[in-house]
């Protein structure tokens, strides 16, 4: 997994590239976590996943909670296929922010 | 239908236990899957079953721990029943402790175990056989 992290409008975007699995879920987290903590609103671009598994679904579980919790919200843009099959698969397609 | 393309295969592979080596796993079975005559989504599907079911074995029968244990994962396809083995040396599998989520729990967690029973149609877990402690097997019956 890559990522990079722009700002628009005081809204951090997050493009993450690759696979996201448990092995990468740590380093999810301390990309998006703090972004959260400073109260941002942040968007999570999932173009280019290629892949997600149940420990990627909980970092995005855990970033909307948080972001609630804090007042602030993560928006989902741009998923891929492969990404939207899976949060569907999860049930979660009325629960985080799809944009 | 493509003459190169399998309808009955049996491969299987060992794993280091680690989460490192969940990206094998998955080259491994998206490689296997690609000899057979089956549609794209269903693939990807078993990849994410396989993956979790992998995932789980480091996570629980593991419990994350470091180790040189490896793990065996074995694919069978034989005239349209899949049936997929995992074996591995970890912490017996206390059947009663499987449980996935809840549909309208929203946490983390559990979220494996639920993906591997929306994907397959059977999940049963039995005793290894020496040297395996766990045996896992996961059957789903194939459409063409």
């Amino acid at each position: 997994m890559s990522y990079k992290v722009t700002e628009e409008n005081n809204i951090s975007i997050v493009h993450l590239d690759g696979e996201i699995d448990m092995d990468v879920t740590e380093k999810a987290k301390e990309v998006i976590m703090p972004l959260i903590e400073a109260k941002k609103e942040v968007h999570l671009n999932l173009k280019d996943v290629q892949y997600m598994d149940s420990s990627g679904i909980s970092v995005l579980i855990e970033s909307h909670q948080k972001a609630t919790e804090l007042g602030t919200k993560v928006v989902l843009k741009d998923i891929s296929k492969s990404v939207l099959k899976v949060i569907m698969m999860a049930k979660l397609e009325q629960i985080l922010n799809l944009g | 239908m493509n003459s190169s393309v399998e309808n009955n295969i049996s491969e299987k592979k060992d794993f280091v236990v680690s989460s490192s080596s969940l990206k094998d796993v998955r080259s491994f079975s998206r490689e296997v899957f690609s000899k057979v005559n089956l549609n794209q989504d269903l693939k990807d599907e078993l990849v994410l079953a396989i993956a979790e079911a992998a995932q789980n074995i480091v996570k629980h029968a593991y419990q994350n721990q470091e180790t040189d244990d490896k793990m065996e994962i074995k694919i069978s396809l034989d005239n349209g029943e899949l049936e997929i083995g995992f074996f591995d040396k970890g912490r017996p599998v206390d059947n009663s402790n499987v449980r996935h989520r809840k549909i309208d729990d929203v946490k983390p967690g559990g979220l494996g175990t639920f993906f591997i029973k929306q994907i397959m149609d059977a999940v049963v877990f039995k005793e290894g056989e020496k040297p395996w402690i766990n045996h896992l097997i996961l059957t789903k019956k194939i459409n063409y």
